[in-house]
């Protein structure tokens, strides 16, 4: 990905307030409440969909198409990894399926919702999934708005 | 004669497929007359089939999705042996994570069966079949069609009712048989309980429940209307042991509504919301 688009997603995903993020809360949180079949009052923003709400990977597509349904947006499926990965190759953000110390630099800079304790090696690559929080879901859906309004406004 | 695209395949022909983003669909399947049964849900089957045969071709026969989620099933007029099912399904999303579709299958003008945001997940084909041989039945579908009348039925699934409190709720056993046809066909490579079949033994259980109400207030019996939300976590495989439990949510003496789980020991592995009702009042 060129270096001038993952500034983008970074000043994307920098600039996202917690105001934004909590006018969205509401409604991504029953989202994810219903999808897991748990109390809403369980779905906090920095709840981690995974170890803390025991979601799956079935219950991630199920999150991620609901919402798109409620919010009109389309949320690009298996590349929040690469999106964080921005400008460095695979090998200078994984070797042997571990994340680098560059790779979980560019982690804590592109998920900076997740609690700085849980983004420390050694990391594996397909652990990173279990890193995400509602709040990773509230971001992901202000980002696409952001792009879908951009666009229209092209 | 061989089980593959016959025991458990409900499309026979594939009438057109049009559109390149958003991909809409027709097939059809010709019930045969002397099959004991076909309860709606192996409608439903053929209709989540049918996108699913135009999602593998779209995909070059790499990856084939599996039954996943479906937001809502509509069970409407009831499919009968010798009917031919008139299957449509339009394609939302189709990527190599997931195939997003809706559909109907209607028979003689009525609809059957409708689909709302079903969801199907992708796996490897190698890992579930041979990709030349699902290629080449896709070109018979798209071609002369495959031939009719092959299907001989499924075997009635029963759930043993192992306890539970009357009215309230109902626990049951599903002991999935070691061998059946449809095995040989879902799939060849791996073995795997239909997630339709499971569905349809859990409505099978409901109904047992249902019948410890009191009767709805139009009179007649508690009839199926929709499943919501329903999901399924993981594969089921041969000789496995399933136990289910359904629990009243709602009833207003008109309609019922059952949460139902199924579970591996402690696993769920599957799940949805049962809408039954009584007839229609005037």
């Amino acid at each position: 990905m060129a270096a001038s688009r993952w500034n983008d997603n970074m000043s994307n995903n920098v600039s996202i307030t917690k105001e934004e993020v909590m006018a969205v809360f509401p409604k991504v949180a029953e989202i994810v409440a219903d999808a897991l079949g748990c109390d809403v009052s369980e779905v906090k923003p920095e709840s981690s969909l995974i170890n803390d709400l025991g979601a799956e990977s079935i219950d991630f597509l199920d999150i991620v198409f609901r919402l798109e349904r409620a919010f009109k947006v389309k949320i690009p499926r298996g590349k929040i990894v690469e999106e964080a990965r921005g400008s460095l190759s695979e090998a200078e953000f994984e070797k042997g399926g571990v994340v680098t110390e560059a790779g979980l630099e560019r982690l804590r800079a592109f998920l900076n919702e997740v609690p700085a304790e849980r983004l420390k090696g050694p990391l594996n690559v397909a652990d990173i999934p279990k890193l995400f929080t509602t709040e990773t879901f509230c971001k992901m859906v202000i980002r696409q708005q952001r792009a879908a309004a951009g666009a229209g406004a092209a | 004669m061989s089980p593959h695209f016959r025991a458990f395949t409900f499309v026979d022909r594939i009438l057109s497929v049009e559109g390149d983003g958003g991909v809409t669909v027709r097939g059809a399947y010709a019930i045969p007359d002397k099959v004991e049964r076909f309860p709606h849900l192996l409608a439903a089957e053929a209709t989540g089939q049918l996108a699913a045969w135009v999602a593998m071709a779209k995909l070059d026969f790499r990856l084939r999705p599996v039954a996943g989620i479906a937001a809502r099933v509509d069970l409407l007029t009831p499919p009968r042996p010798g009917q031919t099912l008139e299957l449509a399904a339009d394609i939302e999303t189709l990527d190599d994570s997931a195939v997003a579709y809706h559909g109907v299958a209607m028979a003689d003008g009525a609809p059957v069966v409708r689909l709302h945001h079903a969801v199907g997940p992708m796996v490897p084909m190698t890992d579930y079949d041979d990709p030349e041989a699902v290629r080449t039945h896709y070109q018979v579908l798209r071609g002369p069609g495959a031939e009719p009348v092959a299907f001989a039925g499924v075997p009635l699934i029963q759930a043993r009712p192992v306890g539970g409190q009357p009215g309230v709720s109902r626990l049951a056993i599903i002991e999935v048989p070691d061998e059946a046809p449809f095995f040989l066909d879902h799939f060849p490579r791996r073995p795997v309980f239909p997630g339709t079949l499971l569905v349809q033994a859990n409505l099978e259980v409901t109904l047992g429940l249902a019948a410890e109400l009191p009767p709805p207030r139009s009179g007649g019996a508690w009839t199926p209307r929709a499943i919501l939300d329903s999901k399924l976590r993981a594969f089921i495989g041969p000789g496995e042991r399933v136990e289910v439990e359904t629990v009243v949510e709602e009833c207003d003496g008109q309609t019922a509504r059952f949460r139902v789980t199924a579970r591996r020991g402690r696993k769920p592995i599957g799940s949805g919301t049962l809408l039954l009702a009584g007839k229609e009042e005037a």
